[in-house]
């Protein structure tokens, strides 16, 4: 909501300066955004008289000018303007300008070893319409004193002003001016109701359709014809006035009508009678109706939008566009004069599917003044009357004005409470009365308020608590701390401040994190489905992101691949975030990746490419992170479908298969377009269990460990490393388990090295306990398909 | 000059003109060992009497000790000086640079919100949750924004091709705000909750992506109003921004889920292309609040007129960005690679 500050002063009479009446709207609630001052804007830009001109010694088209301003202070200015001539009253720009056009600012120049100081502006530059080509002419009896703004017609500062969408009633700046007086800005100039002579009776046949339905979407409309107008170019005041509001200016009715919409609220449409065929009817638009609007769009109309239509087609779209065919020109003499009340919804509706904005729907959709079909009208008639000539018929109506009065009840209890703090009562219900609300009836503890018509926003008591904290003011509310209650243990918080941790240790062993969106290509999602069904989204922003992610992996591998493009060789990423799948189950995950090296080429050591078992390594160290047992995990050769088949693994704790690691399936790297070797980890981390048990210290001598070391072969494709798991439970004197070999003996045999420690924690061991112990490990092994190697 | 004394020059000599292990140990094998001079020298008592023999033994103990003494000093200096001539041949080039570690970077949005939980954590807020799949009614209707509210619009919300169910229509939250009613339903008051979580809205160009980070805390309690709110974001904020002094603004809004409702600025300056906050004049708009509107509390199941609510939210990543100078909002979900090497945190820092 734009208008100019003067304009506002018609509403309020105030002695803050703009500045002050900025603030003032920002504390109330009516944000100003911008503030437009156009002293600002024309610093160093002032009207100049040439007093010579002569031609370029040293260029044919160019000219030599002396300009003068009103003090009689001399400029030299080279100009290249064919129109630049002695006498000719124009606007010159002056060193350290800012040009409207381009926003560049204006040095000192030579032009050809000729010094300018300065430059004469061409319409465009200021960003003015009309007059085409050369510098502006003003004209001759002007005064060379007037402001640049004055002359450009900017009348006063602009304001820039952000309406809430509940108040319909500040889209005026009559409704802003009222606000302001509240707060104690001013006084509020109340302009008298107005009512037009008619001179004769309305002569055309206006009815709903169906009354019915119609009366829901336009209960009141009222019409009036005026006859013998002139339609020419709108005067100064009424040009710069809609222009600071953000009007271009059409013609004298349309801005009028522009001009009485900002300034009640209340928007009216003119149409020119002469092209109106027959009688006009309020219905709903035929199917596949086809509609013109006033800037040349053509829509195709659905059944429910409401129309006004002659015999022969639309005429408007009501309450948001009127129609290219009845629009006003410069022959029109008679019109038909609208001002109607139509549903906000089916305003907004009709709006965002034809996709029109207007100024006209913003206003309906935010909701006004229910009350204001008539004397918008008057309103709007007195204008043209006084600009346009002409004479007025009565006001024919259609439909009746809602009844919308109401009452609401305020509390003093409650106003104390809602702010925390002591309100003084009188002072809270004057400033409801500013606002237009009256007092039907209060004791000591709570008084009633009919509302205003335009305020339809004011439906519950909290409405007035903010009504008067508002004009009071929220910053004058005192702080109050609130009681600080210790709670107990936060689980949620707990669990969210280990996952923490577990970032900081991926981090820790060189994997980043990031945080990709929730959605994603369905082609790249669809990969790593499994037997989870895709979400679907019904309206995604593109095809890129069309269906809701059911794997990390999709976006790492983007990621990854963006990292790679860019020229890293070596990529290790990590994500924690919601899958989606199924009838909308969403599970916490944890998916990291790595391309490339572990370490950066370096001296010391030869570069190794990660493989599996560095990744294999990332989860474990989460699960030893929430300390769970190593003896209770297993490792199975049956990850997920996106995996290489032989080179990956799902972990199991009990019967619980709570994440993979492995190689991504070449068909992975086909389809995202990879050639180097991808290795990745996946951890299910709603399936974790944390486990806080430390192990039990025992306090007391400590024995000697005893270490035994074993080899065996092994057929070259059996699995052993979930034996270490069941070599524990052979013995409870054995501590640890390791392998510390693995090689291919030969093509169908490898051999494996396998490390135990015997410890008891009351006595050192005898070496028959520990031959014992290794019989039972070699058997073991042997019951497996091992056999023991003789040195 | 005695013969022992003799002995003893000779000897002492000897050691002194030795300069490695080997021919010392010769030495002291010449000395002491058999056939060596001190043998030589012992085998003269032989032929002496009692008392001669005392006195010439106690001699030659003293000779002995005395050349022992010589010896082993000279053992440890060479010793010393052999070991210093070896150390000195193992040469490395210590101005090489070390084994390389490489570690990864945390993203800010993971700092930043383990700055949140710690100081909401403070004020006594648990943690509520919520899906990022929502039903309409608890992402709408139940917050006060009916079914004709624009925001409902195709145009604005994200809808999942799935069935409605009893909670209407699937769709992406569009703010953390259904978290109020699901705590409200869950927990009798009072009450004092918050949440983080992504949200969506059909949106994206330079300040906008479609997803997005949000806090939300709720307070529902006998005797709190807007003071208590003004407090509980004033202190907020100075722990987050970790500055002593901030000046507020409360500018009235709208949110249809308060009742009354604000918008809060704080002050700030711009030095040397860095924004300081609690200094300076200009205003930056940095969360939403205010009294939780009656319908809501109703559709919580929660008693309007015993209890009432306070509701603030901010935007997580604008608040990253505050702290710790982040423009672009795009760069918190689009993984580039100097993006998180500049603006990530080292896994170290808390």
């Amino acid at each position: 909501m734009k208008f100019s500050v003067n304009w506002l002063r018609r509403y309020l009479s105030t002695d803050l300066n703009v500045y002050e009446i900025s603030n003032k709207l920002t504390a109330i609630g009516l944000e100003v955004e911008h503030i437009e001052d156009p002293s600002v804007i024309f610093k160093n830009f002032k009207l100049v008289r040439i007093k010579d001109a002569q031609k370029h010694p040293k260029a044919d088209r160019l000219k030599v000018c002396v300009v003068e301003d009103a003090e009689g202070n001399e400029s030299r200015i080279v100009c290249g303007a064919e129109n630049a001539r002695v006498g000719l009253k124009t606007i010159l720009a002056m060193p350290e300008a800012i040009i409207p056009a381009s926003g560049e600012i204006l040095r000192k120049s030579i032009i050809r070893e000729i010094v300018s100081e300065g430059m004469m502006c061409s319409p465009e530059e200021l960003s003015l319409v009309g007059q085409k080509g050369g510098i502006i002419e003003l004209e001759p009896n002007i005064d060379l004193s007037t402001s640049v703004a004055e002359v450009l017609g900017y009348d006063s500062e602009t304001l820039d002003v952000s309406v809430t969408p509940n108040r319909g009633d500040c889209f005026s700046v009559k409704g802003i001016a009222r606000d302001l007086a509240a707060a104690g800005a001013g006084k509020f100039l109340i302009s008298e109701d107005i009512v037009c002579a008619s001179s004769f009776e309305f002569p055309l046949n206006i009815h709903y359709e169906n009354s019915v339905l119609c009366c829901k979407y336009a209960p009141h409309v009222a019409f009036r014809i005026i006859r013998g107008v002139r339609n020419g170019e709108s005067p100064k005041w009424l040009k710069s006035t809609i222009r600071a509001a953000g009007f271009n200016s059409i013609s004298m009715l349309v801005d009028l009508s522009n001009f009485w919409m900002v300034d009640s609220g209340r928007p009216t449409h003119v149409y020119d009678l002469g092209k109106i065929k027959g009688a006009v009817s309020l219905r709903f638009a035929k199917s596949k109706e086809v509609f013109e609007d006033i800037k040349g769009n053509r829509h195709q109309l659905l059944p429910d939008m409401l129309v006004a239509a002659d015999e022969e087609s639309p005429l408007c779209l009501m309450g948001v566009m009127g129609g290219k065919r009845t629009a006003c020109d410069e022959n029109t003499t008679d019109i038909l004069v609208e001002s109607g009340l139509f549903d906000q919804i089916s305003v907004s509706k009709t709006g965002t599917m034809l996709n029109i904005s207007s100024e006209s729907r913003v206003r309906f959709e935010r909701g006004i003044d229910k009350n204001s079909c008539v004397s918008g009208l008057e309103g709007i008639t007195e204008l043209i009357l006084k600009n346009c000539g002409g004479e007025a018929s009565a006001i024919c109506i259609v439909g009746k004005q809602p009844d919308s009065y109401k009452e609401v009840t305020l509390e003093k209890d409650k106003l104390n409470s809602i702010s925390g703090s002591s309100i003084d009562w009188n002072a809270s219900k004057l400033l409801l009365e500013k606002l237009g609300l009256k007092e039907t009836k209060s004791d000591k503890s709570r008084a009633t308020f009919s509302i205003p018509s335009w305020r339809s926003d004011l439906s519950i008591e909290e409405d007035l608590v903010e009504e008067v904290l508002r004009l009071k003011g929220y910053d004058s509310i005192v702080p109050q701390c609130i009681d600080i209650v210790p709670t107990g243990k936060d689980e949620i918080i707990e669990r969210k401040n280990q996952i923490v941790g577990m970032k900081r240790l991926l981090a820790s062993r060189g994997l980043s994190e990031i945080i990709t969106y929730s959605f994603i290509k369905q082609n790249y999602s669809e990969v790593f489905e499994e037997d989870r069904s895709l979400i679907h989204l019904l309206n995604p922003i593109s095809t890129d992101l069309g269906v809701m992610r059911s794997s990390l992996l999709p976006a790492l591998l983007l990621s990854a691949k963006k990292f790679l493009d860019y020229g890293s060789t070596d990529v290790s990423i990590f994500e924690v975030g919601n899958v989606f799948y199924g009838s909308c189950e969403q599970e916490l995950q944890m998916t990291g990746i790595r391309i490339g090296n572990i370490h950066s080429r370096n001296w010391l050591e030869k570069s190794r490419v990660a493989d599996i078992f560095d990744v294999k390594g990332d989860l474990f160290s989460i699960l030893n992170y929430c300390n769970m047992d190593d003896r209770n995990i297993i490792t199975l050769n049956k990850a997920p479908s996106y995996y290489h088949p032989s080179r990956s693994g799902a972990i199991l704790f009990g019967h619980n298969e709570i994440g993979y690691f492995g190689e991504l399936h070449p068909k992975i790297n086909k389809l995202f377009d990879f050639s180097e070797k991808i290795v990745c980890f996946e951890v299910l981390l709603q399936k974790l269990l944390w486990s806080q048990a430390r192990k039990s210290y025992i306090n007391g001598k400590i024995f000697p460990k005893i270490h035994r070391d074993f080899a065996f072969l092994f057929a070259s494709k059996t699995s052993i490393g979930n034996a270490v798991n069941a070599i524990y439970e052979l013995d409870p004197l054995i501590t640890e388990v390791s392998i510390f070999d693995c090689f291919e003996s030969s093509i169908i045999q490898k051999s494996i090295g396998i490390s135990v420690t015997l410890e008891a924690v009351d006595r050192t061991l005898t070496e028959d306990e520990a031959q014992v112990v290794s019989k039972k490990v070699i058997k073991y092994m042997e019951s497996i398909g091992g056999e023991l190697r003789k040195k | 000059m005695t013969e022992l004394e003799k002995l003893q020059a000779s000897c002492f000599l000897e050691i002194g003109g030795c300069d490695n292990l080997k021919k010392l140990d010769a030495l002291k094998n010449s000395i002491f060992g058999k056939g060596g001079k001190i043998v030589e020298l012992m085998k003269e008592l032989r032929n002496l009497n009692n008392e001669q023999k005392r006195k010439l033994g106690s001699e030659i103990n003293l000779l002995k000790s005395g050349i022992l003494g010589k010896l082993n000093s000279k053992f440890h200096e060479l010793e010393m000086k052999e070991l210093e001539q070896k150390l000195l041949s193992e040469f490395v080039d210590v101005a090489l640079p070390p084994r390389p570690e490489h570690c990864g970077k945390i993203h800010p949005l993971t700092k930043v919100e383990e700055e949140v939980v710690d100081i909401l954590s403070s004020y006594g807020f648990v943690f509520a949750d919520g899906p990022d799949i929502e039903g309409e009614h608890l992402n709408f209707t139940a917050l006060n924004m009916p079914n004709h509210h624009p925001a409902r619009t195709m145009h604005d919300t994200f809808y999942v091709h799935r069935p409605a169910d009893d909670n209407g229509r699937k769709l992406l939250r569009t703010h953390t705000s259904p978290v109020q009613i699901r705590a409200m339903l869950a927990h009798k008051p009072p009450l004092r909750v918050f949440s983080i979580g992504r949200v969506y809205r059909s949106d994206y160009d330079a300040t906008h992506t479609p997803m997005f980070s949000q806090i939300e805390g709720l307070i529902v309690e006998k005797n709190v109003g807007f003071s208590h709110l003004k407090w509980i974001l004033a202190d907020f904020l100075k722990k987050f921004f970790e500055v002593k002094d901030l000046k507020m603004r409360f500018r009235p809004s709208f949110f249809p889920f308060t009742e009354p409702s604000a918008e809060v600025d704080i002050n700030y300056k711009v030095e040397g292309g860095k924004i300081i906050f609690g200094e300076g004049e200009e205003w930056l708009e940095i969360c939403g609040c205010g009294i939780v509107h009656p319908v809501v509390l109703g559709h919580g199941k929660v008693d309007a007129g015993r209890y009432q609510g306070l509701a603030f939210g901010f935007g997580l990543e604008r608040l990253a960005s505050l702290k710790y100078g982040i423009p672009d909002l795009r760069g918190y979900f689009e993984a580039d690679e100097r993006w998180i090497d500049t603006f990530g945190f080292s896994h170290a820092i808390r």
